[in-house]
């Protein structure tokens, strides 16, 4: 994250291609030089397809539709009206990034399954266009008079400079990318989707993003491939190898991070086309095979790739525990100096204020069942208002229809007076509603500060804003101190559930929806937590909180709303509401009413 | 008028070849079908196990004649047959070593991440076993000839091919003693019930990981029977099966993927598009078609045109 | 019968379960209560083989149950009807009961043992032919007991059977319930939210919160117990 680190890989990546310049200056084979060529070409390959599936991780089997239009692009416009590859490498950019939206648009609304699967028509789908089309086997003219202004080179080292110079271009962008809050929402998205879209990620607009940079970087290495093999056919550029070897390169050397792919190729090229050399014609399958086996042998032993085992490695010898215990965390004098130990009266200004979220009349169903019933709410300014029920009363699905995960068959939401009912989650999250969920949706593999600072780019404009908001906002939970460095993973039930509060509030929201908070905590961590939530109030954030039990709540809210069966069935001060009799019927059952008129008569 | 009537003549018989070649992708949909919906893996070496099929029948029928005895006719049925046992062994055996290690009850009900290990491993056996059928086999197209290939029986205008017909009562008998088997017997059954719930089926004492295996090993011996039935009217190569697992996805999709019953019809539809396209498009771009197909289905009815899909409880 | 000693689990790195003990006697109805998070459906997954815990000991039957793997557990006689029903959806109320009788003593015993559960739920026997998909809730929580009962366990778990039900349903459930539990001997281990029910049935019951048991006791003295009411409703 830090500025030294990106000098330091800076100098990691020119190093690398300088020690690479210096051997392949030296080596004379013209046989190796070409396959010291296609080392950088499959790694460049590779990171196109990292730079959309590695970092989003959207699985595509369809990278060859990139590389192929940029080396057909390329090859078709030299041919048929003369135009130099330094005109036509970009020309096929652009055509890959055109056939990049034109693919994304509908195929990103496909999941898991869906997408992977639909990825790998394209190409296959373009290959046998090609051949209709008449292109089996097009050769470059070879230009004798001005070979380079055709970038044709008699020294075969001019192709690996080329090629070398791509490779480092696409490795800064990569780096750029995985350092910016592109690559953070990117991998914010890949860890959890609904819970980045909930702190204001707009998944689609960074996947559009990735798929165009992807496709660029796919159709760019797919060009050189062509000026240095010469000739096309629509097996090489579009066939399933060339998308598998691209997958494969990056799984293999490492997902998600741009040495990934490098790793890959500079292990998988020169294996395979050693072996394709030596018994190529006995042995014709070969290259696939050891690609083939690459693949299984990486996922049963390595899942991630080479990078991040060798990491582990070397992270596990020379470590200090990462999980210190939970209980010796004390809360910063910050948070509890602030919090006197006589509660102070609310401010009670805002409650007559009117309504922050109004609800009317919402209904939505899962095939016959009605989880949210028509229900009509009103949750006021700088309020702490509880939303309770028995389990399958339909209190989160009530969030998530507020929050825009759900849509609403019917009704209307008003939020400060804008209309939220048809608003995705991230819109619904940059009007100000902040939300955390019954189960922990937490990025396991950031820190604690990453994890914050993913929720605080809605109300940022620059990253180092976002690092300040988010410090803030774990200041106020008291999660400041060692624990912001901490990997999410390796957390307490009590941390997580902070960590996740900070989320939600460091873009300053002015509702946060509370799913569940307090489930699973302690004794002494449940009054923690209930302190820093009236504190937040306190500082002027209206809360709805969703909880099953009643004892936590009676101590902290103005107002209880109470679902059951989807159905509102009462609203009112605690006081009131914990006498209701349909209430203790739909908490304790008819049979304890039943008995308490016993007992009573 | 004459035109006319020609076109009409063209039109049906289209139909029919497409009716007759879907018969044996509904067959192959089907073994995909079941391996999805028992064990929610997407198999991209599908392809390949037909492929095999496809081999196994031809070295029995032509290539060392072990089944010459049985003549022309029996002979090459016998062939297709026999591949499915063969490639459920073999399934068997990966499912057992290699792809159990990241499938089954543990994986299947986690989030995406699982799921791709998976992909990605059936991934690497379909490069595998690709390029090993191209190191065994090698690369000249093939054939599994029989007097049937090229003889048909006419019919009111209308040409049947013998081999196509005989390839479809065929794959429609598969397909029907599959069904009972998985709607009668209490191990089909039993594969059923962990395909809808796997942690119900542990809580009632089935060995989920066993149902899988079975499954994985039926499926692609399903495919195999369906790829030597067609090996007597297709010439084939170790690299088909690429082109054939969109083929078969495209059937599964559009029955709807998890219904076996649905993977039938979808197949059968992918057939009939497949031979009905090659009345206004040319030769090459058939598989095109049906990718674009594919896609069309998977955008606007994912859930498929067949089955129904019931949500998970 | 089962016996439970300080069992531990963990997910991550939160404690789910902390130091629980429970015992259920042969031919006893043992409840175990406590709000959502506390630990209950854990505690059933544990015991089904789902969940490994990180320490304790199960042991049912004399025989220690950790080393048995979760498959086998149905053949030992135990029948875990889920949360949330778990009923196999795509297949027909028939098929789903005949699943249930998978183990040895089900398969060798179904056709009377169908007949019973048919007759205790005439509901599911006017549905035999339909998809457990398209019953209602109440349905399917009867066919999820009656799949449990086909294996003819000794002990029947059931994971809070009201969850998401009408309070006549729940009535009717438990009503049932009690008729196995009194009428064909069945040792019965409930999860409920529905304290009331839960503790009016029960021999003994024990009170869950936070991954703790809290209290536990007989059915006279759980049912006048102050703090258990004033735990559910904070009055």
């Amino acid at each position: 994250m830090s500025r030294t680190d990106t000098v330091k890989q800076y100098c990691a990546i020119f190093a690398f291609a300088a020690i690479y310049l210096l051997i392949g200056w030296f080596v004379r084979n013209s046989y190796y030089q070409l396959m010291m060529t296609l080392v950088l070409i499959w790694a460049t390959v590779g990171l196109s397809w990292n730079m959309l599936s590695g970092y989003s991780g959207m699985i595509s089997f369809g990278h060859a539709a990139f590389f192929g239009l940029g080396g057909y692009t390329m090859t078709i416009a030299f041919v048929t009206f003369g135009i130099t590859p330094w005109i036509g490498i970009p020309l096929g950019i652009v055509v890959g990034v055109i056939a990049g939206i034109i693919i994304g648009l509908p195929t990103f609304r496909l999941r898991g399954h869906y997408f992977a699967l639909s990825m790998l028509a394209y190409p296959l789908a373009m290959l046998y266009v090609f051949e209709w089309l008449g292109y089996q086997e097009v050769s470059l003219p070879m230009k004798r008079e001005t070979p380079a202004l055709y970038a044709q080179f008699n020294d075969q080292r001019a192709y690996m400079l080329l090629a070398l110079v791509l490779l480092v271009i696409c490795m800064i962008i990569s780096l750029h990318v995985e350092r910016s809050r592109f690559g953070r929402s990117l991998l914010a998205i890949k860890q959890n989707e609904p819970a980045a879209s909930a702190a204001g990620i707009n998944p689609l607009r960074w996947k559009m993003l990735a798929m165009m940079m992807s496709a660029a970087i796919g159709a760019a290495a797919g060009g050189l491939y062509a000026i240095v093999l010469l000739v096309v056919t629509p097996q090489t550029m579009f066939g399933a190898l060339v998308s598998a070897q691209a997958l494969i390169m990056a799984l293999f050397g490492g997902v998600g991070v741009f040495w990934g792919p490098v790793i890959g190729a500079a292990i998988l090229v020169p294996l395979a086309e050693t072996l394709n050399a030596e018994l190529g014609n006995i042995i014709p399958g070969i290259q696939g095979v050891v690609y083939g086996i690459a693949i299984i042998a990486i996922i049963m032993l390595a899942p991630e790739g080479i990078y991040w085992r060798v990491r582990e490695q070397l992270a596990g010898r020379h470590m200090v525990p990462a999980n210190q215990p939970a209980s010796s965390t004390p809360i910063p004098a910050t948070v509890v100096g602030a919090v006197p130990e006589v509660e102070e009266p609310r401010v009670q200004v805002f409650a007559a204020e009117g309504p922050l979220l109004r609800l009317q009349g919402v209904c939505r169903a899962f095939g016959g069942l009605r989880a949210v019933d028509d229900v009509t709410l009103d949750i006021k300014v700088g309020a702490i208002h509880g939303i309770i029920g028995p389990n399958g009363a339909g209190k989160t699905t009530l969030f998530n229809v507020i929050n825009g995960f759900l849509a609403a068959d019917r009704g209307s939401i008003t939020f400060a007076g804008a209309d939220l009912t048809r608003l995705k989650p991230h819109d619904v999250c940059r009007h100000g509603i902040g939300r955390t969920f019954q189960v922990v949706r937490a990025f396991p593999r950031m820190t604690v500060l990453e994890n914050v600072v993913i929720g605080a780019f809605v109300g940022s404009n620059s990253n180092a804003e976002a690092e300040r908001l988010a410090m803030a906002a774990l200041d106020r939970v008291g999660l400041a101190d060692e624990q912001a460095h901490a990997i999410a993973g390796g957390l307490t039930t009590k941390q997580l559930r902070l960590m996740e509060l900070a989320r939600a509030l460091a873009p300053r929201p002015r509702l946060l929806l509370l799913d569940e908070t307090l489930a699973g905590l302690a004794h002494d961590a449940l009054e923690d937590v209930l302190r820093i939530i009236r504190q937040i109030n306190r500082d002027g954030v209206t809360i709805a909180i969703i909880e099953h039990t009643m004892h936590a709540m009676v101590k902290l809210v103005d107002r209880f709303s109470v679902l059951d069966h989807g159905k509102l069935i009462a609203d009112g001060a605690p006081v009131d509401v914990v006498r209701d009799p349909t209430v203790i019927e739909a908490y304790l059952g008819r049979k304890w009413m039943e008995r308490a008129q016993h007992s009573v008569a | 008028m004459d035109e006319l009537k020609w076109l009409v003549v063209d039109f049906f018989q289209a139909v029919i070849a497409g009716l007759l070649v879907g018969g044996t992708y509904g067959l192959m949909c089907v073994g995909l079908g079941i391996i999805f919906g028992v064990m929610r893996v997407v198999n991209f070496a599908q392809g390949d196990f037909m492929m095999l099929g496809m081999y196994i029948t031809y070295y029995l029928v032509t290539g060392f004649g072990v089944l010459s005895f049985l003549g022309p006719f029996v002979g090459p049925v016998v062939g297709a047959t026999l591949a499915g046992p063969v490639v459920f062994a073999i399934g068997w055996l990966l499912h057992r070593y290699l792809l159990a290690r990241v499938t089954g009850a543990r994986v299947i009900s986690a989030e995406a991440e699982g799921h791709y290990t998976q992909i990605i491993m059936t991934l690497g056996v379909a490069l595998v076993l690709a390029n090993g059928g191209l190191i065994l086999f090698g690369s000249t197209p093939l054939s599994v000839q029989t007097p049937m290939s090229r003889e048909s029986w006419e019919i009111a205008l209308m040409f049947f091919n013998q081999a196509r017909t005989v390839a479809f009562v065929l794959a429609i008998l598969f397909a029907i003693a599959l069904y009972l088997f998985l709607t009668r017997s209490d191990l089909g059954k039993t594969l059923r019930a962990a395909a809808d719930n796997p942690i119900a089926a542990a809580y009632v004492g089935i060995d989920v990981d066993r149902s899988h295996r079975i499954a994985f090993g039926l499926g692609v011996g399903i495919t195999a029977i369906a790829g030597g039935l067609l090996a007597s009217t297709q010439s084939f190569q170790p690299y088909i099966g690429f082109d054939f697992v969109i083929v078969m996805y495209a059937g599964v999709v559009l029955g709807g993927m998890g219904s076996i019953l649905g993977a039938f019809w979808g197949g059968l539809t992918i057939g009939l598009a497949q031979q009905v396209s090659t009345l206004f498009l040319p030769y090459q771009l058939q598989n095109t078609a049906i990718f674009v197909i594919f896609l069309l289905i998977i955008f606007f009815r994912p859930q498929g045109m067949f089955g129904r899909v019931w949500e998970r409880a | 019968m089962l016996s439970i000693r300080s069992l531990e689990v963990s997910y991550g790195g939160l404690k789910a379960l902390n130091e629980v003990s429970l015992d259920v006697e042969e031919g006893q109805f043992v409840a175990v209560v406590g709000p959502n998070g506390a630990g209950k459906t854990t505690l059933f997954k544990t015991i089904s083989g789902i969940v490994t815990p990180a320490a304790g000991e199960i042991t049912y039957k004399g025989k220690n149950l950790l080393t048995v793997p979760p498959n086998q557990r149905a053949q030992l006689g135990i029948a875990h009807v889920p949360e949330g029903r778990q009923v196999f959806a795509s297949m027909t109320v028939m098929e789903n009961l005949e699943m249930g009788s998978c183990t040895r003593k089900g398969r060798a015993r179904r056709a009377e043992l169908l007949t019973a559960i048919l007759e205790l739920f005439p509901i599911l026997a006017e549905r035999r032919n339909q998809l457990a998909g398209t019953l209602s809730g109440g349905e399917q929580q009867m066919l999820a007991i009656g799949r449990g009962l086909a294996s003819a366990p000794d002990l029947l778990m059931l994971d809070e059977p009201s969850m998401g039900l009408a309070p006549t349903i729940v009535d009717a459930i438990f009503d049932r319930i009690e008729f196995i539990h009194r009428n064909h001997g069945v040792t019965i281990l409930l999860v409920e939210q529905r304290v009331a029910e839960a503790l009016e049935l029960c021999d003994r019951g024990y009170v869950l919160e936070t991954g703790r048991m809290v209290l536990e006791g007989s059915h006279d003295t759980l049912i006048s117990n102050a703090r258990v009411k004033h735990a559910y409703l904070g009055m």
